[in-house]
């Protein structure tokens, strides 16, 4: 991978690496006069083990929480665990080899969805070179690959089958479930190989997959794989919110440096930007109680991402909620709306790891009624 | 049972913490800061024996008492030392007082005066030794305390680093001299008063006898001297020009009789054992897991490692998180232990000695009541009363692969934001397991502002945090209690201290006992793949020689390392099972 900055794909890649890797930025500035304490009390460190985790979503009780991690010493690449909040009991439930990502609970059932290469018989070799590489201590910038190769897969908790959905050239992840767990919003990069690419594409590709990226939904059984966006630029990171009239995402820019948040309906109509921000906004998640979307962004310097929270209609500018140098981003809140889980590199370390802390949800409204209007904040 | 163990809800508002009681018993007054060795510190072990039967804990495997007793050197004091030339002779201790590193001995020789009695190593790059132009074989050396008063700053940085008297001592030793007497001159701070004795964890002798004598003392042999007094003598000295010699005093015999008694007390371990409840795990998994934490403090905090303010000096210091809370946080997680069901065998143990550095559980170490090889990990509370803003640190993680692992599990139902930290070589018991490569982890809710301080009382504990942490540590140590294997160790590289020694550039990869008397220095360890271990040092070794210069103790050894140099291969002698043998190893550049 290019060095950051120097090229689109580097910018774009950004957005996954910093989940994982962190460059130390300038304290962020920061007007609003609210401290993380003010929205975030109990602050704890979660995940403790291996290089980084993150990405940790919760089942709908709450009880559970589902997360990847990289902490196999024989896969240098992110497995999928699930923690009992309750009695600390761990389990991967990712089968051991290949890569995978972004996973999440599917409502009512012993399923469990994320992307994963596991079928990829070269997926052990490539486990081998990455070990081989980092034991000869060379070191590079994490970077995430979008490997084609990502397809979507469930896991089922009680039998221990996996069962694969998606079977389509080009990166498949970033999937999630509708409340009613029957449908799967999910970004696919097939786009790039489903056709004869133009020239000018074709050089996109080798750059940049993620310019290709769209957002895709499906059964839960994988049937009627239907396409949302239509957007030159990198869409991705789909949720649904808690009552399912909405889905939520980040679409970048073509060039990949600048992303806000969206909102449209579950069948790809009434596409609303929610937030104009100038920067790197991306991971959105809706508060169970609808009023107004997490989301992170590097609006206070490039490598600095904080959380912010925005109303749901985006009129308001969005409120500051981290105040931690480095990365704080991923921000899920519980399904009863009362803790937030988030993906932090402030335990130091080359990696970040998921924290929780309780979430003040009365507190938030109030911020956010107070929040000058949109475009108001923007000098 | 065991969801009961980790879900349990904290102890209801209202309702007192199971740990106060034990951290109010432990720092009360009435116990007089449970210094090592002291009436309080014994009332202090009776408290937790009665304590530990209450719990259900036996005697360790194999004993019949609680109590392991431990011997340690607690003072050093002048019997009677006396100096005597021509006509005349002193006994008192305001004109001649040993110091409080001399061996006792009696010493009758010719007298040479070696100026400041430095020797600045050549690797310093400035050449500075008292010692030049003199012969001091069998003879006894007077020289003056401190270092040349009127030199600039710069040399002031050099010679004040080999002024100490032990350096002192170990510069006359090494150059054949009997005995060594000092006199603070009269243009120095101190003039004329003889050292005073202090108790400066000098637990073994120098090799020399050596003593301060007075001004009146000096004057006296300075009549001996033609043409010169003592003034006029550090007038010259003073300028700093190393070619300013000594000489020697012909026309008398001295004899200098030195006579030190070394203070040896006992001081008590407690140690309990609760068997296991379970079906006991394979004989060879390392059938204990271990938890501790000291109960001794700082008495009135006259040893030198009190941090009282002026107006609090002398006081109680009633350590309450200093280490009542350890102590109740293992009172509390063997009680908890005690029931449930577990395939290892707990030990509870209680040092004492750990203010004075780490001596109690140096001794279970050494004396191992229960073999090191069969103890799965070792689980330390030290200063864990004092948890601000959910946080806790838990140290010497390196210590093994399975820590983190661990420590996520149990902290997922109790929540602390945990803070990870690898270093095992910390200033708390953990340092002598992990040197015995025991797996080891240490449980710290931070230092405070009233460390090592009288006002260290039980008003400033956190008891709700505190049971937390007891929570988390039985979590833990049940965990290891009933995992199949024992943890594995991993020897974590130690990083030498920066800043204290900056201008040592060469590197040993040698790890000192500093709490053994043995004659020469004692290797704690040897940095793997460090030039000692590549020389074929291994710890348990003696080294009696390095580089030339003999090695009677520690100090000796921190000076012999300032004159050795990056590169340049050195011979070591030490003893091995009785034996002398002999090594050449190469010092290298320190990173
Ligand atoms: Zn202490």
């Amino acid at each position: 991978m290019a060095e950051i900055g120097k090229t689109r794909a580097g910018i774009a890649a950004l957005v996954m690496a910093l989940v994982v890797g962190w460059a130390p930025a300038a304290a962020g500035q920061d007007g609003d006069g609210y401290a993380e304490s003010d929205f975030l009390s109990r602050v704890r460190r979660l995940t403790i083990e291996g290089k980084r985790a993150g990405e940790g979503y919760y089942r709908p009780d709450g009880r559970m929480i589902v997360f990847q991690s990289e902490r196999d010493p024989d896969n240098p690449f992110y497995q999928i665990y699930t923690l009992d909040l309750e009695t600390g009991d761990l389990r991967r439930i990712s089968p051991g080899h290949g890569k995978t990502t972004c996973a999440f609970f599917q409502p009512g059932s012993s399923l469990i969805m994320y992307a994963s290469t596991q079928h990829d018989p070269e997926s052990k070799a490539l486990q081998a070179e990455e070990l081989a590489f980092r034991e000869s201590g060379q070191e590079r910038r994490y970077a995430w690959d979008y490997d084609p190769e990502m397809e979507i897969y469930t896991f089922d908790r009680d039998t221990g089958a996996y069962d694969r959905l998606t079977n389509v050239r080009g990166y498949d992840a970033e999937g999630s479930y509708s409340p009613d767990g029957e449908w799967i919003v999910y970004t696919s990069m097939r786009d790039a190989y489903n056709r004869d690419l133009p020239a000018e594409e074709q050089k996109q590709l080798e750059l940049d997959p993620s310019y290709f990226a769209e957002i895709y939904i499906m059964r839960a059984d994988g049937s009627e794989q239907r396409r949302l966006t239509d957007v030159a630029g990198y869409d991705g990171g789909p949720f649904f919110s808690a009552d399912g009239a909405k889905i939520v995402w980040r679409r970048f820019d073509e060039a990949g440096l600048i992303a806000d948040v969206w909102l449209m309906n579950p069948d790809g109509s009434d596409q609303t930007q929610v937030t104009d921000f100038n920067s790197m906004s991306w991971a959105p998640y809706v508060h169970p109680s609808g009023d107004y979307i997490f989301f992170a962004s590097n609006k206070l310097g490039f490598t600095n991402f904080e959380v912010y929270i925005v109303d749901a209609a985006g009129a308001k500018e969005p409120v500051r909620i981290t105040h931690t140098d480095g990365f704080d981003g991923l921000p899920v809140p519980s399904p009863d709306g009362q803790t937030l889980s988030w993906t932090s590199s402030r335990a130091g370390g080359d990696g970040a790891q998921i924290f929780l802390a309780r979430w003040d949800h009365a507190k938030a409204l109030e911020a956010l009624a107070a929040a000058p209007a949109r475009g108001a904040g923007n000098e | 049972m065991l969801a009961t163990l980790g879900f349990a809800p904290a102890v209801a508002v209202g309702q007192q913490s199971p740990a106060q009681p034990h951290v109010e018993a432990l720092a009360a007054d009435a116990l007089d800061g449970r210094l090592t060795g002291s009436a309080g510190a014994r009332g202090a072990a009776d408290y937790i024996v009665s304590q530990l039967g209450a719990i259900g804990a036996q005697p360790l495997p194999g004993r019949f008492d609680f109590r392991l007793p431990f011997e340690f050197t607690a003072g050093v004091n002048d019997a009677g030392t006396s100096i005597a030339f021509g006509e005349a002779a002193w006994r008192e201790s305001e004109e001649v007082q040993a110091l409080s590193f001399s061996d006792s001995a009696r010493v009758e020789s010719e007298v040479v005066f070696a100026g400041y009695g430095l020797v600045v190593p050549e690797s310093q790059d400035f050449g500075y030794d008292s010692y030049a132009t003199l012969d001091v074989t069998d003879k006894i050396v007077v020289v003056l305390r401190y270092f040349p008063e009127d030199v600039d700053q710069e040399l002031r940085g050099i010679l004040s680093r080999y002024s100490g008297l032990r350096y002192k001592a170990m510069a006359a030793r090494q150059r054949g001299a009997k005995a060594l007497v000092v006199l603070t001159g009269p243009r120095s701070p101190n003039a004329g008063l003889t050292v005073p004795m202090t108790f400066d964890t000098a637990i073994s002798g120098s090799g020399i006898a050596a003593a301060s004598v007075s001004g009146t003392v000096g004057d006296a042999l300075f009549e001996h001297v033609p043409d010169r007094t003592v003034e006029e003598m550090q007038a010259e000295l003073d300028s700093g020009n190393p070619h300013v010699a000594g000489f020697a005093i012909d026309s008398v015999t001295l004899t200098l009789d030195v006579s030190v008694t070394r203070e040896q007390h006992t001081g008590y371990n407690v140690a309990g054992y609760l068997p296991p409840t379970g079906a006991p795990v394979a004989s060879d998994a390392k059938p204990y897991v271990l938890l501790g934490a000291h109960y001794d403090h700082l008495g009135h905090g006259l040893q030198g490692n009190s941090l009282a303010r002026e107006s609090e000096r002398g006081e109680v210091h009633n350590g309450a998180d200093d280490n009542a809370s350890g102590v109740a946080a293992v009172l509390e997680a063997g009680r908890a232990l005690a029931d449930v069901e577990r395939g290892r065998g707990v030990l509870l143990a209680f040092w004492s000695g750990e203010e004075l550095g780490l001596l109690g559980s140096a001794s279970f170490v050494d004396t191992e009541p229960v073999p090191m090889a069969e103890i799965s990990a070792y689980l330390n509370f030290d200063m864990v009363g004092r948890a601000r803003d959910n946080r806790l640190a838990l140290q010497a993680v390196g210590s093994s692969p399975n820590w983190e692992g661990l420590i996520e599990r149990a902290n997922v139902p109790v929540g602390f934001n945990v803070q990870i930290q690898s270093d095992p070589y910390l200033p708390t018991d953990v340092m002598s397991f992990n040197g015995a490569e025991v797996p080891s982890l240490n449980f710290f809710t931070g230092s405070h502002e009233d460390y090592h301080r009288p006002s260290d009382d039980p008003a400033g504990i956190n008891y709700e945090d505190l049971d937390r942490v007891v929570r988390l540590g039985t979590i833990i140590a049940r965990n290891i209690a009933n995992q199949e294997s024992p943890l594995e160790f991993v020897r974590v590289e130690q990083v030498e201290q920066q800043g204290q020694r900056a201008s040592l550039r060469a590197f040993t990869g040698t790890i000192p006992d500093y709490t053994a008397e043995v004659e020469g220095m004692l290797l704690g360890g040897v940095i793997e793949g460090g030039p000692a271990a590549e020389g074929g040092l291994l710890d348990g070794d003696v080294i009696v020689e390095f580089a030339g210069q003999t090695i009677t103790n520690i100090y000796d050894y921190t000076y012999a390392l300032d004159a050795i140099k990056v590169d340049e291969p050195i011979t070591v002698v030490f003893i091995r099972d009785g034996e002398k043998h002999e090594i050449v190893m190469t010092p290298t550049a320190r990173r």
